[in-house]
């Protein structure tokens, strides 16, 4: 079947996380994506071994899936001769895509000016970790420019930690935004045959992670900034509460008829009387008594008997699932949000991340894990650079090419 | 100067913020996005936050930047006529409808692409377009209580913790998947649907917990929250309190680089022998090595420990509340407090 990128070419000059993934949503839609990395290790996502303190297990994950669908060549770019072989790999290129710092390219000769001369039509997109223009080029990990957005401020409940919105979630959002902007500068440059510059830095990309809060700050609301408790509510029916085993999320709006409904999955009729939650206002003025309320019916019977009886007065809840019920999740499979994929390493079909987007007539797909260290330079020196068998030998020998 | 996307006519039928956002993406690249508004007892304003007369109403300033809006009658001959002709001569059309609302007035994508082979028909659901969920309503909260990662953000014996972070996922995600299928038509003139669903951005932004948990199959700190004081590496993702009450936080994996300056700015020896090697720090003498972070950064204020983190260009940080994270990033120049773009 024909793919959605076929015949576009990215040159992946990224490493752990941001960067990976965003050319691993090109390369799932069918772009030629040539990874290129240092002889020496590689990628240092290759050498993940262990997350949350447990050990990885006899696959790295970590590596395998963000940069599946891939080919590499391992070049020392430091060398001369091996920004000569980047060079020719641009002329042939439609995307760059680097993560490294603006100041790390530009020692390697490869500044947007450099590879602009050599190939115009190029797309040429960095994710710098706090953006082109300030003059901040220290390092950025996910968790150090989540702390910088107010993203993590104003989760969790008073008094209690910032929280973290889970293990690279910035790096994904980078690196969807970052693919998004490559896609926008391919599609102008179909039209006009004029390549661009673009960054999605991590920074940027973060600060939409917060957008609704920030824009409500923005608009003057110093609360959106601050912690709120889920024990006081604007709506105690929107909200998450304890059962006798799992947490439920209810989602209803808060009006007198929603109100009624809920009293009776309950069973709650001295609720339904109150004289506190008659009405939508008192219902958010007394949010602290009616959440407590709510809590101490919900505490008594388990989750599974409560979302039956809110499903049966047609209220929308669900059960606050953890990551052992997800990874069976029948709506997940179904959709190919996950699916199996053959693991070179271990030799077996293992399960991973699928495609969060879906093209009907060109849908991405999981052909091969993530590549061998340089697996492919010499195969890709030979019939797409067209270097001679000399030639190659050559640049082994000055230590271009492993 | 041309935008990316001036040739593009983008039809927006949406009521959701991360969908109303996805298409402002469009239009903030040159897409010519045209929002319909029906007149008839579809409750097209169910979700609109009502905003208090003379005030600002900054979510739809947010979510409809740089469109154009229609508002029309489908029920009427002239209003379905109009609405025929512009489903006819869009590019895209973006929605978040539900497939028998869409059905009912012929927008589904079989009545559409029939009227306009090449359109690219770009929906959000719940919980996507197949599946037992399929018709669940399209509720970030819900699809976010099904990720998995809501038990395990907070500290022990806290509530589970909703972010928001999945709708704003969603969002770049049918925006990036709409252009993808553009790029297609543009070398092969083809139309398709493209889907995305606040689950899959949800569970997109979880990557790393949710891909670890499908390939180890186990492990309790998978399950339940760590506490900060229990972290793998006590110099990466932790967290830790200072003076002042603001929060310090480390992201320093390679803790071989960073393990002398960190030291010192903390009043260590580099050459403690219980903290210098890698292992030590991370396994062996772990808990130790936190418990003496968590001691010293409560001698300095969080604007000390910002200093130093400068000085020596760590990646660590000390956390900002909005208000401080804005003084930091506002540009001089900038005339209103609006939202910019993420790319530049």
């Amino acid at each position: 079947m024909t793919k959605a990128l076929e015949g576009i070419r990215v040159v992946d000059l990224t490493v752990w996380f941001q960067g990976p993934v965003a050319a691993q949503h090109l390369a799932d839609f069918g772009a030629d994506v040539i990874k290129v990395e240092r002889p020496k290790g590689g990628d240092q996502g290759r050498g993940v071994r262990s997350i949350k303190a447990l050990p990885i297990g006899d696959w790295n994950q970590y590596f395998l899936v963000i940069n599946r669908n891939k080919k590499s060549m391992a070049i020392d770019l430091k060398k001369p001769e091996g920004q000569e072989i980047m060079y020719r790999l641009i002329e042939k290129a439609d995307v760059f895509l680097s993560n490294m710092g603006l100041a790390w390219l530009e020692a390697r000769n490869l500044s947007y000016d450099k590879l602009k001369a050599i190939n115009p039509r190029l797309v040429y997109a960095t994710n710098t970790g706090y953006g082109r223009f300030g003059g901040v080029d220290k390092p950025a990990f996910d968790m150090t420019v989540q702390a910088i957005t107010g993203a993590m401020a104003r989760l969790g409940e008073p008094g209690q930690p910032p929280i973290y919105l889970g293990m690279g979630s910035g790096d994904a959002y980078g690196g969807i935004m970052s693919a998004l902007g490559i896609m926008l500068a391919l599609y102008q440059r179909n039209r006009t045959g004029e390549g661009q510059y673009l960054d999605a830095s991590l920074y940027g990309a973060q600060l939409f992670l917060a957008a609704p809060y920030l824009q409500s700050f923005l608009a003057g609301n110093a609360k959106s900034a601050l912690q709120h408790s889920r024990k006081m509510v604007e709506n105690p029916l929107w909200n998450v509460y304890p059962t006798a085993d799992k947490w439920i999320y209810l989602c209803a709006e808060n009006t007198d008829d929603a109100f009624a409904r809920l009293c009776r999955a309950l069973g709650a009729a001295e609720l339904a009387e109150d004289s506190r939650f008659q009405t939508v206002d008192g219902r958010r003025a007394q949010s602290e008594a009616l959440v407590a309320a709510l809590d101490s019916h919900l505490e008594v019977k388990p989750h599974g008997d409560w979302l039956e009886a809110m499903q049966a007065q047609g209220l929308a809840s669900s059960p606050i699932n953890n990551l052992a019920d997800v990874a069976k999740d029948e709506q997940a499979w179904q959709n190919a949000y996950f699916t199996k994929a053959y693991c070179e390493e271990v030799k077996r079909e293992v399960d991973v991340r699928g495609l969060p987007v879906t093209l009907s007539k060109t849908p991405g797909e999981v052909a091969t894990l993530g590549p061998q260290l340089g697996q492919d330079t010499e195969i890709l020196m030979m019939d797409l650079l067209e270097y001679e068998w000399d030639e190659i030998e050559a640049f082994k020998a000055k230590g271009a090419i492993p | 100067m041309s935008n990316a996307l001036e040739d593009v006519i983008v039809l927006d039928l949406t009521r959701d913020f991360s969908t109303s956002l996805s298409a402002a993406f469009l239009a903030d690249f040159g897409g010519r996005v045209i929002r319909l508004e029906f007149l008839t007892a579809v409750d097209q304003a169910d979700h609109q936050l009502a905003p208090t007369k003379g005030t600002w109403d900054f979510e739809a300033d947010l979510i409809h930047r740089n469109k154009q809006s229609v508002a029309l009658d489908p029920a009427t001959d002239k209003g379905r006529e109009l609405l025929v002709e512009l489903t006819a001569k869009a590019d895209v059309l973006v929605t978040d409808w539900m497939m028998a609302e869409l059905a009912a007035l012929s927008l589904d994508y079989a009545s559409v692409s029939r009227i306009n082979p090449e359109i690219i028909y770009g929906r959000s659901s719940g919980f996507g377009p197949k599946g037992p969920d399929k018709d669940l309503p399209a509720i970030d909260e819900l699809a976010s209580a099904r990720t998995g990662m809501m038990p395990i953000l907070g500290q022990p014996g806290e509530p589970p913790v909703y972010t928001g972070a999945g709708a704003m996922h969603n969002s770049v995600m049918l925006a990036f998947g709409v252009v993808t299928a553009l790029i297609h038509r543009q070398a092969t003139g083809e139309g398709q649907e493209v889907d995305t669903s606040l689950f899959a951005a949800n569970m997109y932004g979880a990557s790393l917990d949710i891909q670890a948990f499908l390939a180890i199959g186990e492990g309790d700190r998978f399950i339940h929250p760590i506490s900060r004081l229990d972290v793998s590496n006590p110099m990466s993702g932790s967290l830790y309190p200072s003076k002042d009450g603001r929060w310090v936080t480390l992201t320093m994996p390679d803790t071989d680089r960073w393990w002398p300056g960190l030291a010192q700015a903390l009043g260590i020896d580099p050459e403690d022998d219980r903290f210098n090697t890698h292992d030590k720090r991370c396994e062996e003498n772990r808990l130790e090595l936190i418990h003496l972070f968590e001691e010293r950064f409560q001698t300095q204020p969080g604007s000390h420990w910002r200093q130093v983190f400068d000085e020596k260009q760590m990646s660590a940080d000390v956390i900002g509340r909005i208000a401080t994270s804005w003084s930091w990033t506002i540009p001089a120049s900038a005339r209103s407090r609006a939202w910019g773009s993420p790319f530049s």
